[in-house]
């Protein structure tokens, strides 16, 4: 599929990001040249190959599952934008 | 006396009460008062250093320092999260975010009685080698080319740990490197930096950009601070489940700088005629002086090399564009008033975020999704499996790869570079090392015929710091090189 204006306003859709018409020529502009860039990749042959998703030889090492006091309620409420009775505030979700 | 401190010196004139903790620092706090021109620091963290100042002076008094970090003041990038103290990734997004908990890289320096100046300017969100993307303004590189009094790049995303080393301001600092971001604004400071491998240092409470490649090291004036600062920072933690169990090494004790019957490796495919023949000179300088040394020079084959770039832009986007979502606006940070949900995260993100920032969201975004996972994120992450074998393989062979760290020397920051993609070739020599999660150094080696620094980069296998540190300071002491850029900020 052809990357396109259309392709940059759907993709700026899926990252929560909004975009302008001002901003989206140059965007795309420059999407556009990182795609080629990374689609050269496409000539290289994989089959048969496995992927390494981080480059260590350990298993994940797993913490015992025993509950820690952490962070207090006013500790993570200390940066929240705007909370009410220890709970984070957004606004109305459900009309 | 105070000036161009290494922790060794500083360490010396503590333990022997020729000056105190508190002078020192106070000295830092100075020097950094009067640069800022260079714009290294977001934050100066003044009173908490003269307080822990006064505590190392306190345990002095007692006979009761408690190592070689004690009072000896540093830097972090303010990537790393400091309680009670502004972090900022140098974005708007996080301009008002003050942690209530301490990372474990800084947690374990100041534990061993570091001092703590300030947080360090940065690329937004490390993404960048410039530092042009802070929502700070660029850092300015201390050097200035001989010819000119334009106002160079310090490299990065670590700009302002790489500028304040050089330039004086700390002692010693703590970047981060996920694609290069540590060893090339070494390079282009004429500093020392080092990327431990992955899982070598704790990833706990650093601002994450691409989880399976970020990794924190120590920039400094020489290997030898290199090797006590790792030695300070790096160790298994339980709140990081990729940090490794390894014990940690004394590396800084073992420093033992012999390169006799060694086997270090020359890759054919960094080898390029675009690279500056100055550049190649200094490669040539330093596969002569380690073969006097004793060591054998031998040329090897990375054949994968080219496809590395590409698959870092994918891999490292991705895994940014799904650890930024967590900024919102609902828990932390920045929030636009909006009375719509969705409108208030698109609001506070397109405001929040930067415009490299975004283009890495999306592109990561965009590999991500349904459709292109496998022919784009799975087949970068083959190639990476490729790419770690071609190390892996070459590892049979020799105990050490010696290239250039970064294909120029510092630009003018008013270089504008319209195509991204332009810009994420300063990362050529360095991404690939990050792919296979590798440890490696970037050494200064001299200046080029602008006076503008020129770093080379040595690679060893998995978690063999200590052989790396120890070819390092092979070379540090052969090339005896001046970190001392001409004082034009004050």
């Amino acid at each position: 599929m052809e990357f396109d204006k259309n392709s940059t306003i759907k993709l700026a859709k899926l990252a929560r990001l909004s975009v302008n018409d001002n901003q989206l020529n140059s965007l795309e502009k420059d999407l556009k040249s990182i795609l080629k860039f990374i689609d050269q990749l496409k000539e290289i042959n994989t089959e048969d190959i496995d992927p390494t998703s981080n480059s260590l030889d350990q298993k994940l090492i797993l913490r015992d599952d025993i509950a820690e006091n952490t962070l207090s309620n006013e500790d993570l409420l200390k940066n929240v934008p705007e909370s009410e009775l220890g709970f984070f505030v957004v606004p109305k979700v459900i009309e | 006396m105070l000036d161009n401190l290494t922790i060794l010196e500083a360490s010396k004139l503590i333990d022997e009460k020729k000056v105190s903790a508190l002078e020192i620092t106070n000295s830092y706090l100075k020097k950094i008062e009067d640069s800022k021109k260079l714009n290294c620091f977001i934050t100066v963290s003044h009173d908490k250093a003269v307080h822990a100042a006064k505590e190392t002076d306190n345990r002095v008094s007692k006979n009761n320092r408690i190592g070689p970090m004690d009072g000896i003041p540093l830097a972090y990038k303010d990537l790393f999260c400091t309680k009670d103290t502004l972090t900022t990734a140098s974005s708007k997004i996080l301009s008002n975010f003050i942690p209530t908990y301490e990372s474990t890289v800084t947690n374990n320096c100041i534990n061993k009685g570091a001092i703590t100046l300030g947080k360090l300017n940065c690329d937004e969100f490390a993404m960048g080698s410039t530092n042009k993307t802070s929502f700070y303004g660029p850092v300015v590189n201390p050097w200035k080319s001989l010819d000119s009094d334009e106002e160079l790049v310090p490299g990065g995303s670590s700009g302002g740990s790489a500028a304040s080393v050089a330039a004086d301001l700390c002692i010693a600092s703590i970047g981060t490197d996920t694609g290069g971001s540590i060893r090339q604004p070494a390079s282009f400071t004429g500093a020392v930096g080092l990327k431990p491998t992955y899982g070598r240092v704790s990833r706990w409470g650093t601002i994450a950009f691409a989880s399976s490649l970020d990794q924190a090291g120590p920039i400094s004036k020489t290997v030898e601070d290199a090797a006590i600062l790792l030695q300070t920072i790096s160790g298994h933690d339980n709140k990081d489940s990729t940090s490794s169990q390894r014990p940690n090494e004394h590396y800084f004790s073992n420093l033992n700088s012999s390169v006799k019957n060694l086997k270090i490796g020359i890759p054919k495919e960094y080898m390029s005629d675009d690279l500056p023949l100055e550049i190649q000179n200094y490669w040539n300088e330093g596969k002569k002086i380690l073969s006097e040394n004793g060591a054998e020079i031998i040329e090897i084959s990375l054949p994968h090399t080219k496809t590395a770039l590409p698959a870092y832009y994918i891999i490292a986007p991705a895994e940014a564009s799904s650890n930024l979502s967590r900024y919102d606006g609902v828990k932390y940070g920045l929030r636009t008033n909006e009375k719509n949900l969705i409108k208030m995260y698109e609001s506070t993100r397109s405001d929040g975020f930067g415009d490299e920032v975004k283009r890495r969201i999306m592109i990561g975004t965009y590999v991500l999704s349904s459709g292109y996972y496998d022919a784009y994120y799975l087949k970068a992450q083959k190639i990476r499996s490729l790419i770690k074998k071609d190390f892996d393989n070459v590892f049979k062979d020799v105990n050490a790869i010696l290239t250039p760290a970064t294909p120029n020397t510092a630009f003018a920051i008013d270089k504008e570079e319209k195509d991204p993609v332009k810009n994420y070739l300063n990362d050529i020599f360095t991404v690939p090392i990050n792919l296979a999660g590798l440890p490696a150094i970037s050494i200064p080696f001299g200046l080029d015929k602008k006076g503008l620094p020129v770093g080379m980069q040595l690679i060893t296998n998995s978690f063999e710091e200590q052989l790396l540190l120890n070819i390092a300071k092979n070379i540090q002491d052969s090339i005896n090189f001046k970190n001392e850029p001409k004082c034009w900020w004050k």
